[in-house]
């Protein structure tokens, strides 16, 4: 299951990371998008998908939305679940409050 | 005084270094190495930015050459030790800057880079990144720690535009090499075409 998005580091962009960790057959979801007709970059340990928020995807399962919005970084997560048939996410009850 | 060509990354270190050698009176020409995809659109705008601030403070054009760097990653990427991308990536930047200079007539390549900060900034990978190029590197905040620098930064205002909102670069492998020797370095270059990939980069760099 993938835990709710969380602003990287530097505040750019929405990370989401699965626990227990969920490896992605990069060669295999990149034949799944082009499929599907999406745009991908294939940097060979990872995959720049081009959907309404440019995604990176990494071999490890980590996903990176390059958008502030955190909705848009949602419907993006979303969208690219279902092409490449990732776990669900969590749901906001089951997240942890914010730190601070 | 002389001409210099700058690295900017977008990030806090490179205006303030920047600043010293505009203060100095050197003639400046900023080069920003586009990381896209591999970052957002920030860092290009925070170079922007950051330069249109100094440009008025010293009021020099500094004009700004923009080089697509992200096709060099792509593959820096599928072709070599992930492990070297750091160095990898440095080298690639230094000598594009070396070609910019010698169109410019710049004497000198300039940076913000300060020892130890980040894993290219080890003495062997700086050695391995710049022994790339023929013309000289300076660096004017090599001895400064991260707290001095910021505080420059926020003194001369441009600490705000490096601290906005920004994705890091994706590109960096999860475990740089933080020491590396020329002969290794040579020999991942060797799978790639380095001459190749730099005429296209300096190519297709744009003037801002």
């Amino acid at each position: 299951m993938y835990r709710r998005l969380r602003l990287c580091s530097n505040r750019g962009g929405y990370e989401a990371i699965a626990e227990p960790a969920h490896p992605i057959d990069l060669e295999r979801a990149k034949a799944r998008l082009a499929a599907e007709r999406i745009p991908v970059v294939d940097a060979r340990v990872m995959l720049i998908v081009r959907l309404d928020a440019e995604v990176t995807v990494s071999r490890g399962g980590r996903l990176l939305f390059k958008t502030q919005d955190p909705q848009l970084a949602e419907r993006t997560f979303q969208r690219l679940r279902s092409v490449l048939e990732l776990p669900a996410m969590e749901s906001p009850s089951s997240s942890e409050p914010a730190g601070g | 005084m002389a001409r210099g060509v700058m690295l900017m990354s977008g990030g806090i270190d490179s205006p303030v270094a920047l600043h010293y050698l505009l203060r100095q009176g050197h003639a400046m020409v900023a080069v920003h190495m586009d990381n896209r995809p591999f970052t957002d659109d920030s860092p290009l705008s925070k170079v922007v930015d950051h330069l249109a601030m100094l440009r008025e403070r010293y009021h020099q054009p500094i004009p700004l050459y923009m080089l697509p760097h992200g096709p060099t990653q792509i593959t820096l990427m599928r072709s070599t030790d992930r492990h070297f991308g750091c160095v990898l990536c440095r080298r690639f930047m230094w000598r594009s800057a070396e070609r910019i200079a010698v169109r410019e007539g710049a004497q000198f390549l300039a940076t913000g880079e300060a020892l130890g900060q980040v894993a290219s900034q080890t003495l062997s990978n700086m050695r391995s990144a710049t022994a790339s190029v023929q013309l000289p590197i300076v660096r004017p905040l090599i001895g400064f720690d991260k707290q001095e620098i910021e505080q420059v930064a926020k003194s001369i205002g441009t600490y705000q535009i490096s601290t906005r909102p920004g994705v890091c670069c994706q590109a960096v492998p999860d475990k740089p090499a933080t020491r590396s020797n020329l002969v290794q370095i040579l020999k991942e270059e060797e799978r790639i075409d380095v001459d190749a990939m730099i005429d296209d980069c300096v190519r297709k760099s744009v003037i801002l």
